[in-house]
């Protein structure tokens, strides 16, 4: 009866599978280096072939409110007031996307990003083991270790570190968080704030306030070596997003002068360049810093790995459904990934939208879900094996359930990513073992990619 | 006016580059005197036990800088008894509950008719009347309690600063948010009431009076927890954060009995009581939380469990790594882990007694025992430098700056608190932004020159070169500044 569903694009590949059990199976068990079971694409290697955002959402995010699962009866009996109503065509019900999944509506804009086959997912991974503690699932997850508390490089930073050494630059580039663990190590990053302060240049203008804090912070000391190269990462930084800004800016006066005339004088011109920069086009929150490490990541071709977050996903209260505070978020979030996709179309670029946990499959007593264990994880990308999702799914009749109310991670969150660093760098066995430790090839993903 | 800026960045960053190339220049500063052993321990103690010395304390610790550490502690408690001496203009933040709550529900009301009210063609009209009458009413006890703790982490004459850090400590231990819609008018009382009379008490007290506020209630959602639909937030919190720690052993079993326990504690506002136990909201039936049976005994069944929670070893344990880590280095040794969670459990969790151990360690003074200013002790600190909180232009930029380098006054959405290591916060981009903030605030600060007994020559020499207007934000933007 609750036979595993799979897309049908996988049908063949899962029965033939099935078929040769034993082997995968061994193939699973067996130790990390040799059992890396797709050869690894010919043709450039290395973070030279692509690049990598990363959008880590903070606070576990309700996946089941993302993608869906409209044909599955339980999911409407779990969740009586924050079900997604299934797709009908009209605004208030979810988007379609195959016989089993649904887009929420507030996440439309990513809709064309689905039938044009460049967004994928994973619906069921997760953690090895449940672990229902934000705080300490982010950090496994960000240094890809289970069970580790204390200090290890984040996986990101492990991955920058595969880069050329070329003294001083940063192969990765992190918007918003002050020092998000996913970086941290020992290869160069690069950091900037949310918003439109990371365009700012601040008393580092002046050449005289410049010289004398240089001055003060000449030293070999950690504080003083950070200091030096802060200045010089951000006055280039701010520079070349105050450029994108007043491009962009002169960009659409140009067109609003097409259409109105030439105004009457400077002052007017003026106006007209503020009104046109603050219009609907002027991205706020998540998606202005989309396109700050969108534009950076472009100027600097050494940048290959881009860190984003978003908070507020932690929904225990009034989630809401079509609307409310869940929907709202997700807005953004789309908002978020359809700038990304601008910058990031090129025939390597992925972006993976990933968080610590799911949550439980039925809502609570306040109209909101508590901790689970597995999750969707998604992918988007040109290479990406997009318009489908990937994996086993096997819905949500209680008897499939984690401890019969979270849905189960069917797949290890650092098998997909494994995936998704082989898709995008070619990275070999023992590159992947660097980055990764510990993590095993997951045959049963094979196929998110497209052949290169 | 945009081009021009432009070339003057460019040619900026070229000059940048350039002198960047040449640190063998400057390596004869890098061996630049230290300040005197005194100082060196002064300079401590005071931007620990509080944010940075004043002209008065830094005199005081350096004469004797153990004796004055431990007097701050006797000195901090006694001021812990004695109601914060808030400025009237801001008394609102403590007001009684049932006034907030009806300030609170008024501008629900407003907001409502507004949003029916107001025709959608005109947004001007909303945005004029959004800047009058009842409906920035939590926006006002927001900035109000964001003041208020700027003005005692920065004024000894306001607040006791050790009582301010330790204020500071179990807030962040104890965390809510001030962006969640209810909990938003609430923080300033929370902070006042809850916080700042048990930072140096009994823990117990300290947890028992957070889980009986309205703003612990209302963050974690335990106000809406009940026996016809349980919400496991606060409980699995509770344990993780508040006391015993993550992978301490306890279960999702135990989250689940922990929450029924604690099913009817919820909040009434309406009447001003701020907490509430509905008995008919309550499980009666037999519960199990970490081995130990808990009949039905209504509300002193969730009361015998916060204290059976605060009492366990785990949370000695835990409670004193964050001690340690907050006041002694980012990574404490586990020998004085150790000692400080002995003497938690020794006094029942007395946090003065702890406090005591701490400041009598080896540890706390050991010179390799270096701590990095988060961004609100470097703020707090500057403030401090320039003589307190002058006028409204301080606060706002102070509220700026925090919000923008990452640690906005009570804005960390989840209930883990800020981290306080370098790790975290030391980071290039984001130190050149502590510049900008110095700088601005110290256009209206006189110099400091108190604080050159603790710099080294080479910053006291270059800064001496500058001239008389510039050196007070250099001063708060040295590298001698950015540690405690």
């Amino acid at each position: 009866m609750n036979s595993n569903r799979s897309s049908s694009a996988h049908l063949i590949h899962r029965r033939s599978l099935l078929g040769l059990g034993a082997l995968s199976a061994l193939s699973l068990s067996a130790g990390m280096p040799r059992v890396w079971a797709q050869a690894v694409p010919s043709g450039r290697q290395g973070l030279d072939s692509g690049r990598l955002v990363v959008v880590f959402l903070r606070g576990a995010y309700d996946g089941l409110s993302a993608f869906v699962p409209y044909a599955d009866g339980d999911y409407y009996a779990l969740r009586p007031n924050i079900a997604i109503a299934a797709p009908d065509g009209t605004a208030q019900t979810a988007l379609k996307l195959d016989k089993t999944f649904a887009l929420h509506p507030a996440l439309s804009p990513l809709l064309p990003l689905w039938q044009r086959g460049v967004l994928g997912f994973v619906p069921a991974a997760g953690l090895p083991t449940p672990n229902r503690s934000h705080f300490d699932a982010q950090y496994q997850m960000e240094v890809a270790q289970s069970g580790k508390t204390s200090s290890a490089p984040g996986w990101l930073n492990n991955t920058a570190a595969l880069a050329k050494a070329d003294a001083g630059s940063a192969a990765a580039l992190g918007v918003g968080e002050a020092n998000p663990a996913i970086l941290g190590g020992h290869a160069a990053v690069r950091l900037i704030p949310r918003g439109q302060s990371a365009e700012r240049t601040g008393v580092l203008a002046n050449d005289k306030t410049r010289q004398a804090l240089l001055d003060l912070y000449a030293g070999d000391d950690k504080i003083s070596e950070a200091f030096r190269q802060g200045a010089g990462s951000r006055m280039q930084s701010a520079q070349e997003l105050t450029m994108q800004r007043t491009q962009r800016a002169a960009m659409a006066a140009d067109k609003s002068l097409d259409r109105d005339g030439t105004p009457a004088n400077p002052q007017a011109q003026t106006a007209q360049m503020v009104a046109a920069s603050n219009g609907a086009a002027d991205p706020v929150g998540l998606q202005l810093d989309a396109q700050h490490l969108g534009t950076l990541m472009r100027n600097d071709r050494k940048l290959r790995l881009g860190f984003l977050s978003a908070g507020g996903w932690d929904t225990h209260a009034n989630q809401g459904a079509v609307n409310g505070q869940l929907a709202n978020n997700l807005g953004n979030l789309a908002n978020g990934i359809a700038q990304l996709r601008q910058d990031f179309f090129e025939p390597g670029d992925v972006i993976v939208v990933m968080s610590e946990f799911g949550r439980t499959s039925a809502e609570n007593g306040t109209r909101g879900t508590d901790h689970g264990f597995g999750n969707a994880m998604w992918l988007i990308g040109s290479r990406v094996a997009g318009g489908r999702w990937h994996g086993q799914w096997t819905g949500l009749a209680r008897g499939n359930l984690n401890e019969g109310r979270d849905l189960p991670a069917h797949h290890d969150y650092r098998a997909v990513l494994a995936q998704v660093l082989r898709g995008a760098f070619a990275l070999g066995d023992t590159q992947l073992a660097d980055v990764l430790p510990g993590a095993k090839w997951d045959k049963r993903l094979d196929g998110l990619f497209l052949k290169a | 006016m945009p081009l021009a800026t432009v070339v003057t960045r460019a040619s900026v960053l070229a000059a940048l580059l350039v002198c960047q190339a040449g640190p063998a220049a400057y390596a004869q500063q890098a061996d630049a005197a230290p300040p005197s052993v005194n100082a060196a321990a002064a300079w401590r103690a005071a931007s620990r036990l509080g944010y940075a010395p004043t002209p008065a304390s830094a005199q005081a610790a350096e004469a004797a800088p153990r004796a004055w550490a431990l007097q701050q502690i006797d000195a901090a408690y006694a001021a812990s008894r004695r109601p914060a001496a808030i400025p009237a203009e801001l008394a609102g933040i403590n007001a009684p509950l049932g006034d907030i709550a009806r300030g609170f529900y008024a501008e629900r009301e407003t907001r409502k008719s507004q949003r029916q009210e107001t025709p959608k063609t005109k947004p001007g009209a909303a945005m004029a009347d959004a800047n009058a009458g009842p409906e920035k009413f939590s926006r006002d006890m927001a900035q109000s309690a964001a003041a208020w703790r700027l003005m005692s982490c920065s004024d000894p004459a306001l607040e006791n600063p050790l009582l301010a850090r330790m204020t500071e400590f179990w807030f962040n231990h104890l965390n809510v948010f001030v962006g969640k819609g209810p909990v938003r008018p609430f923080v300033g009382h929370y902070v006042v009431n809850v916080i700042r009379p048990n930072a140096l008490g009994r823990f117990e007290d300290l947890l028992l009076a957070s889980a009986r506020h309205p703003a612990m209630l209302l963050y974690l959602d335990q106000a809406q927890s009940n026996n016809r639909g349980i919400n496991e937030n606060y409980a699995r919190e509770l344990m993780e954060l508040h006391t015993l720690g993550v992978n301490s052993g306890y279960t999702q079993k135990d989250v689940r009995e922990l929450a029924r326990i604690l099913t009817g504690w919820t909040v009434n506002l309406k009447d001003g009581e701020g907490f509430r136990f509905a008995e008919r909201l309550h499980d009666k039936d037999g519960k199990v939380l970490l081995g130990r049976t808990f009949g039905s005994e209504g509300v002193s069944e969730g009361e015998e469990a916060i204290r059976y929670l605060a009492r366990r070893p785990e949370t000695a344990r835990r409670v004193s790594t964050r001690l340690a880590s907050f006041f002694v280095a980012d990574k404490p040794s586990s020998a004085l882990v150790d000692r400080l969670a002995a003497t938690f459990t020794a006094t029942q969790g007395d946090i003065r007694a702890v406090m005591r151990a701490l400041v009598e360690s080896p540890e706390f003074w050991a010179k390799d025992n270096q701590l990095f200013k988060t961004p609100l002790d470097f703020a707090c600190s500057a403030l401090t430098a320039g003589g307190g909180v002058k006028e409204r232009r301080d606060i706002v930029q102070t509220l700026g700056f925090l919000a923008q380098a990452g640690q906005p006054m009570h804005g960390w959405q989840t209930p883990d608190g800020y981290k306080t290591d370098a790790g975290t916060w030391l980071a290039p981009e984001a130190l050149t932004r502590r510049a900008d903030y110095a700088l601005a605030l110290a256009q209206r600060t006189p110099e400091p020159s108190y604080l050159n007994a603790f710099f080294s020559t080479a910053t006291r020499e270059r800064i001496a070169r500058e001239p008389a207007q510039s050196r007070a934000g250099l001063m708060l933007a040295s590298p001698d500044f950015m540690r405690k």
